[in-house]
């Protein structure tokens, strides 16, 4: 039933994917046959998009590097532990926990998954997954190399926070975490990496979920550290993995923004990108479909900062970490369909409207 | 790596995954020694803002770090063909096993950094018009610069935070740029550009100084030149600005680092 849900969800991800693929490989082969100097523009095509690719990827190295080094050495147990036990100040905790555990939206969801079997609270749990992949080191300084100390960095920042922290609340009105999750979530065995999980800890896991009581965490099996040579392989491992994964999402993307900068008119992009309201969902959207890693979505949004607003490169760089396509494809094999629902709404409509409200009232 | 279909093929399976495992091995030292071959020609300025160069040898290291961990994994791995996905048995980062088309994306950029010549950015990459005020404002230390070792940026920081242009009038320059010219120019004008980069090429702009050189339509658009003159305010585009009166353009080779970094 699992197996086969997980395959389901893949197979309709792999046709995703292969579609977006093809679609913006046919638009940038047309644009490009179509131009009237083909070497020419394929040249700077290039340059732009190797600038893009160049800059960026050392950070999703660094990214993925860390995200081993945390599936490898960092149980879920040990995050529960230093948690408060209030449950405001583990909300307010829960949106800085990315610069302890710095994950991207992609390492973020297995590990709230696994938070919640320990009886996290459920406010503590949606704000560290909306706020962790932005609020954490690597982010801070792939954002601050792109654009400097400026409205961009600060407005990234504190836009995540707010908005993580006030979905967070809206969720701990709707209690408990068995309500949220998919029953058969928590049967799925999630920090990888070691060989035991298949056993008996899948029991004990749902046991857990279906009773969810605060300060069960004793009652876990508790997954053994791994010795540190044995860790550090297997972190190098998911690192090499991993960073194919996200890097077709960032290689996609930088030849969709170099194609862009190089192939449409800067009139077109203007009347697009100067729209208070239509610019931020216009970059609303490209966030959702281009799924970049938000360690490196700074150097994408670069390419469109001379020409879209301040306010829809805002919504770009804190909505697209929170929501996405691949990111949502991970909440639906957690959460139930309702909750995946507001988890991509809330999220949405806040950074629209912040967005909007930033477009229209400062001048930044 | 879970298997859905015990009934598979085994040897085709093991096969298939050797092979997703050497070329994926191949990509990865093939990037760290892209990068490598960046950093040792000096092509890296053509991409991105000197100030994070070290961001690519750290790139490089770990490009050839996680290569070589892969390439040593393989060829150790070969006796027990099993025991190799010990290592990547996640659950958790909905890992499909790599396939074709993840790892022929991800050649990419290898493919387009090693076919197409390495170029910086130059007068064909103009889209629009091209910018003669610069964006960012002036520091102070442009000013304390002497007339003759301002470069194009400087220049047009200075026409940002000068009231009257006049007071130029007779200071001597002495910069390098490319050509760029519009059809609209008169024929006796063209600009000096060069485009200006904060932290990679997605960021660049262009910017320009005017400049009056009779020969102007003799040099072909593109070409890296040195102009030497006098400024003198004149009309350009309808505007009044400082022209550059050219007393002396050669055409120089492109300059190791062909952006400003502002």
């Amino acid at each position: 039933m699992v197996s086969m849900d997980r395959e389901v969800r893949r197979q309709l991800w792999r046709l995703v994917f292969t579609f977006a693929g093809l679609a913006l490989l046919a638009i940038l082969l047309g644009a490009l046959l179509s131009s009237p100097d083909l070497g020419v523009t394929l040249g700077i095509f290039t340059t732009r998009f190797l600038g893009i690719f160049i800059e960026a990827v050392p950070f999703l190295l660094l990214g993925t590097v860390v995200s081993g080094l945390i599936d490898a050495f960092v149980r879920a147990e040990d995050i529960a532990r230093i948690m408060p036990r209030n449950p405001a100040a583990a909300t307010g905790m829960g949106a800085f926990l990315g610069f302890a555990f710095p994950v991207c939206e992609c390492g973020v969801v297995p590990v709230v998954r696994r938070l919640y079997t320990k009886g996290l609270p459920m406010s503590v749990g949606v704000t560290f997954l909306l706020a962790a992949p932005v609020v954490n080191p690597i982010v801070l300084a792939s954002t601050f190399v792109a654009f400097g100390v400026g409205p961009v960095l600060i407005g990234r920042f504190v836009i995540t926070i707010v908005v993580a922290i006030a979905v967070g609340l809206v969720f701990a009105l709707a209690a408990r975490p068995q309500d949220v999750l998919r029953p058969n979530s928590v049967l799925v065995p999630v920090m990888g990496g070691s060989g035991d999980d298949d056993g008996s800890t899948p029991t004990a896991d749902q046991a857990l979920g279906l009773r969810a009581m605060p300060g069960a965490v004793t009652v876990a099996a508790g997954t053994p550290r791994p010795s540190l040579l044995a860790g550090l392989r297997a972190a190098l491992s998911t690192a090499g993995d991993e960073f194919f994964e996200m890097g077709r999402y960032l290689i996609i993307g930088s030849m969709l923004a170099a194609g862009m900068q190089t192939l449409v008119s800067q009139d077109v992009l203007l009347s697009l990108g100067s729209g208070p309201v239509v610019s931020v969902i216009v970059m609303q959207i490209l966030a959702f479909v281009l799924s970049v890693c938000s360690t490196v979505d700074s150097f994408l949004a670069l390419a469109f900062a001379g020409t879209f607003t301040t306010g829809s490169i805002l919504a770009f760089l804190t909505f697209g970490p929170m929501v996405d396509i691949k990111s949502t494809l991970m909440f639906l094999g957690v959460f139930k369909r309702r909750v995946v629902l507001y988890l991509i709404l809330l999220p949405m409509l806040m950074t629209m409207l912040i967005g909007i409200w930033i477009n229209l009232n400062l001048s930044l | 790596m879970t298997n859905h279909n015990h009934d598979h093929d085994h040897a085709h399976d093991e096969r298939r995954t050797m092979t997703i495992q050497w070329v994926k091995t191949v990509i990865l030292i093939g990037l760290g020694l892209y990068f490598v071959y960046n950093i040792i020609s000096g092509n890296l300025a053509n991409y991105i803002n000197e100030r994070f160069a070290w961001l690519s040898y750290v790139a490089a290291a770990l490009f050839l770090l996680l290569g070589i961990y892969n390439l040593i994994h393989i060829l150790t791995a070969h006796g027990g063909a099993h025991e190799h996905d010990h290592a990547h048995d996640h659950y958790d980062h909905e890992h499909a096993t790599l396939t074709f088309p993840v790892l022929a994306i991800v050649a990419i950029p290898l493919v387009l950094g090693t076919l197409i010549p390495s170029r910086p950015l130059g007068a064909e990459a103009i889209g629009g018009t091209l910018s003669t005020t610069a964006v960012t404002g002036a520091n102070v230390a442009t000013f304390t610069v002497s007339p003759e070792q301002r470069n194009i940026l400087d220049w047009l920081r200075t026409f940002n935070s000068i009231g009257d242009y006049r007071e130029l009038n007779g200071q001597p320059a002495n910069v390098i740029g490319f050509v760029y010219s519009e059809p609209a120019f008169d024929p006796e004008t063209f600009m000096a550009a060069r485009f200006t980069v904060s932290c990679c090429v997605a960021d660049a702009s262009a910017i320009g100084l005017p400049v009056r050189w009779p020969g102007s339509l003799d040099l072909p658009q593109g070409e890296w030149v040195r102009v030497q003159g006098t400024m003198q305010v004149g009309e350009f585009r309808g505007d009044q600005l400082p022209i550059l009166q050219a007393t002396r353009v050669e055409v120089v080779d492109q300059p190791a680092q062909p952006y400003l970094y502002p």
